[in-house]
């Protein structure tokens, strides 16, 4: 894989793309741009048939370990990778470790091993075993290991444990990679941990760059635990790291921002020249029943709020598509009174239809503001897109709504579950076929 | 009074040895190939499937509850919607039940007088009396192609006959309060229900009850109730024996493939059920030999599809070693067992229609009991069902 930088501002807000897939030459992914985030190998609600419907290019998948990595007997049974295994052979995948935005127990720690949360609970990790893992999934590209689950305000003895084990295991998995036959077309990425101390932020980040020949791009961890209160303190704190940070890395590295980050930060993400995001807002807003509703264009106001929560009553006989003029299929097709039937019937298609649109939608953000990029008025169209989240921010303060966006923890597999309304005990007994 | 142009039916093939038949039917939203099997999508949804899908399908029509849909959205949204159709974004037929049924099964507090169903709210406890002229009222607004009457439902296996008796006779005259209640005519079609549980005189009083209204089809309730299926097939067979020939006939709540098959054989045109979806929620696919439970660890490294010879996207793109890893985890495991199912239960329906078509029904039917019942241990329902209508399945 190869990042290329296109157009840079002085500002420091970047246009570039990736390609030189191997397994599609032809793909361009331009940046910056948000993955699509998968659970257990599919984006999350959509069918391979589905997703085709939305996007018609291969796209940039972001593949958490965690919740996927139960299929391992099938994948190593078939031996092709993950995107070909989840059915999803023409699409790009970004294996990280975990899905930043999900809430993780505290853990104990082993010398060597971190925790992996996964649907059949907590696996010790070694970054050997970590390296094995990744020789299965075959990424296009992939996140080192790291013990980056700390929160922005952790105890000191605990971020430099942290430290210390990332920089060990990103070793590991340097020698590791560049010893792999089966990786030579896969792309690695380190991952800055301790980001709360500044001091020790960069000694994380010098250390990856020791090793910068092996390298394609750098991560940023160490900013929340995935708890309510360390995002909301990450969210603060952001800026300012995500400023220092973007000036430290070297210019031709793609800079990756994991996490479930609103709007608003993620233009100035954006700004300081951060390229890639993993797509876990899109999915929430969906999970939540929320629709993002971003007037795109500069120069025009919109009278609705940037955000919708479909599932309130008001919407009930609202025959009105989700976003007037909004390409996608929901938008198309359906009204914002039928999905609040959906939600208000805990229907399985509300999560597909909000899905088809806020990760359309979200796709459109970027695409927005690449071309404003391009155009040297990023500036403008920041500020657009910051004024309407504040004002929804704002809309939410005055009506007692209690952040039901960014902050609030983010659960997959316990809210689906809840969806399929399937417990182990109703599963009902059947007639057993052999397989022909 | 209906009005025949809501429904045309045309018999275009019939088997020369048993009672099964092809015919297209004409409905105002959709001509359907007949015998068909509709899906239910109980809340106007068909559990996360877009009605794209279900167009690629082939599902020509699908099933609401009236129930269901009347308490929500209601039938204001459903009003101001223009109908279920455009509400749900779905161009092709649509079938409601009365919503009888569901209280009566739902609800432990029915109480069932001449009137109507008498019951409790479950969304606010406040009590509701279900008259037929309600439920064609609420049908009407949902507007489906084809609706049914309000029936005095029993449960299947009851035995206390003087209840049996009151409850096919109500029927009989609820028909006639539906069909006076009935608003859209031409646009929607009231089905009859023949009643009469498993006593032989009471369902052919029914039926003959029935045949005597202007309605454009039929349907046969009061089974898959519990009954034992040799109790189950010659009350099919009865009730077919009647129904006008000209008609569709819809068996109400039958769905798992050898009923199908048995059904089609006995001269049924329409078929429902909730199995094909719901199993498919519980990691459950279906194959002609029954169902494979994905679950099961013996699936975690089988790279095979789940049919190789299925032609819908889930086999086309995924292993059963992969739906393994996901089912009752994710919804895309729902909805991909969702799509396999549906096609296998369409799959079906269309090879029965061709075979019919061809003259080869009765050598289907052979092969698939053969196929289905592989020990050669045939249930004596199968045998004899069959033996009635012509096509012997005993082995020699
Ligand atoms: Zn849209
Ligand atoms: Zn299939």
């Amino acid at each position: 894989m190869r990042f290329t930088i296109k157009h840079a501002n002085l500002g420091g807000e970047r246009v570039g793309t990736l390609t030189g897939f191997m397994k599609s030459p032809n793909t361009v992914i331009e940046t910056p741009t948000a993955a699509l985030l998968t659970q257990g190998g599919s984006v999350t609600h959509l069918t391979s048939e589905v997703l085709s419907k939305v996007f018609t290019t291969p796209q940039l998948l972001w593949v958490p370990l965690s919740n996927s990595v139960q299929v391992e007997p099938g994948l190593k049974a078939q031996g092709q990778g993950m995107a070909k295994f989840s059915g999803l052979p023409e699409h790009i995948i970004c294996v990280s470790q975990h899905n930043m935005s999900e809430v993780t127990p505290p853990g104990h720690f082993e010398l060597e091993k971190v925790p992996l949360w996964t649907k059949n609970g907590k696996k010790m990790i070694t970054a050997e075993r970590y390296m094995d893992l990744m020789e299965l999934y075959k990424p296009e590209i992939f996140l080192a290991i790291a013990d980056g689950r700390t929160a922005l305000n952790e105890g000191y003895k605990r971020v430099l444990k942290s430290l210390d084990r990332s920089c060990n295991m990103f070793d590991t998995c340097v020698r590791r990679y560049k010893a792999s036959k089966l990786l030579q077309n896969s792309a690695l990425v380190g991952v800055v941990v301790a980001s709360g101390l500044s001091k020790k932020r960069d000694e994380s980040l010098n250390h990856i760059l020791k090793s910068k020949d092996s390298l394609s791009g750098v991560a940023l961890a160490g900013l929340t635990d995935g708890t309510e209160e360390a995002n909301k303190l990450a969210s603060k704190q952001l800026e300012n790291i995500l400023q220092t940070m973007g000036e430290a890395i070297p210019n031709d590295l793609l800079r990756i921002v994991e996490g479930c980050w609103n709007p608003a930060l993620i233009m100035v993400a954006i700004e300081h020249g951060w390229d890639l995001f993993d797509g876990a807002y899109a999915t929430k807003l969906s999970n939540a029943g929320h629709a993002l509703t971003l007037n795109l264009y500069t120069g025009s106001e919109s009278r609705d709020l940037c955000i919708l929560d479909l599932n309130d009553e008001r919407y009930k006989e609202d025959f009105t598509p989700v976003l007037s003029g909004c390409e996608c299929l929901t938008c198309k097709k359906h009204t914002r009174a039928y999905i609040r039937h959906l939600l208000n019937t805990r229907e399985m298609l509300s999560s597909v239809l909000l899905s088809i649109h806020n990760l359309h939608h979200f796709d459109q953000l970027f695409r927005h503001a690449r071309q404003h990029i391009a155009g040297n008025t990023f500036q403008v169209y920041k500020k657009h897109i910051i004024k309407q989240y504040e004002a929804f921010k704002q809309y939410e303060a005055a009506n007692g709504i209690i952040n039901n966006d960014s902050d609030k923890p983010f659960n997959g597999i316990t809210q689906i579950k809840k969806k399929i309304k399937v417990s182990d005990d109703e599963i009902p007994t059947i007639n057993v076929v052999n397989g022909s | 009074m209906a009005s025949k142009s809501a429904l045309s039916f045309h018999v275009k093939a019939e088997c020369k040895v048993s009672k099964a038949r092809v015919g297209l039917m004409k409905l105002p939203h959709y001509e359907v190939k007949t015998p068909v099997f509709m899906p239910v999508g109980t809340q106007g949804t068909m559990k996360g499937l877009l009605p794209d899908q279900l167009e690629s399908l082939d599902c020509e029509i699908i099933l609401g509850n009236t129930y269901h849909l009347g308490n929500r959205p209601g039938t204001d949204v459903l009003t101001k919607a223009g109908g279920l159709h455009k509400f749900m974004g779905w161009n092709r037929a649509l079938l409601t039940d009365s919503g009888g049924f569901q209280m009566v099964s739902l609800l432990k507090l029915a109480e069932i007088t001449e009137e109507g169903v008498k019951f409790r709210s479950p969304y606010d406890n406040s009590e509701i009396m279900l008259t037929p002229e309600k439920s064609i009222e609420i049908q009407n607004c949902i507007g489906a192609d084809i609706i049914m009457q309000l029936d005095d439902v029993v449960q299947t296996t009851f035995q206390d006959y003087d209840r049996i008796k009151e409850a096919t006779e109500r029927t009989s005259r609820w028909l006639d309060r539906c069909l006076k209640a009935h608003k859209r005519p031409t646009e929607q079609n009231i089905f009859p229900i023949v009643q009469g549980l498993l006593n032989k005189e009471l369902r052919t009083q029914s039926a003959k009850d029935h045949m005597s209204k202007d309605v454009n089809g039929f349907a046969i309730g009061g089974l898959s109730g519990g009954e034992s299926k040799d109790d189950f097939w010659p009350m099919v067979s009865l009730s077919t024996g009647i129904l006008d020939k000209n008609k569709p006939r819809y068996l109400m709540g039958v769905g798992v493939a050898i009923d199908l098959v048995i059904c089609v054989a006995l001269g049924v045109d329409m078929f429902d059920c909730v199995f094909p979806t719901r199993t498919a929620r519980f990691g459950c696919a279906l194959v002609s030999k029954g169902q494979l439970n994905l679950k099961q660890k013996q699936y975690e490294a089988d790279l095979n599809p789940i049919d190789k010879d299925c032609e819908c996207s889930t086999c086309k793109n995924y292993t059963r070693a992969y739906l393994h890893g996901i089912v009752t985890v994710e919804t895309v495991a729902c909805h991909l067992l969702s799509v396999h199912n549906i096609a296998y239960q369409m799959g079906l329906m269309k090879s029965m229609r061709s075979h019919i078509e061809n003259g080869t029904f009765p050598e289907f039917v052979k092969n698939f009991v053969s196929e289905y019942y592989p020990d050669g241990n045939y249930p004596s329902w199968v045998v004899n069902s069959l033996s009635k209508v012509g096509i012997n399945v005993v082995k020699n």
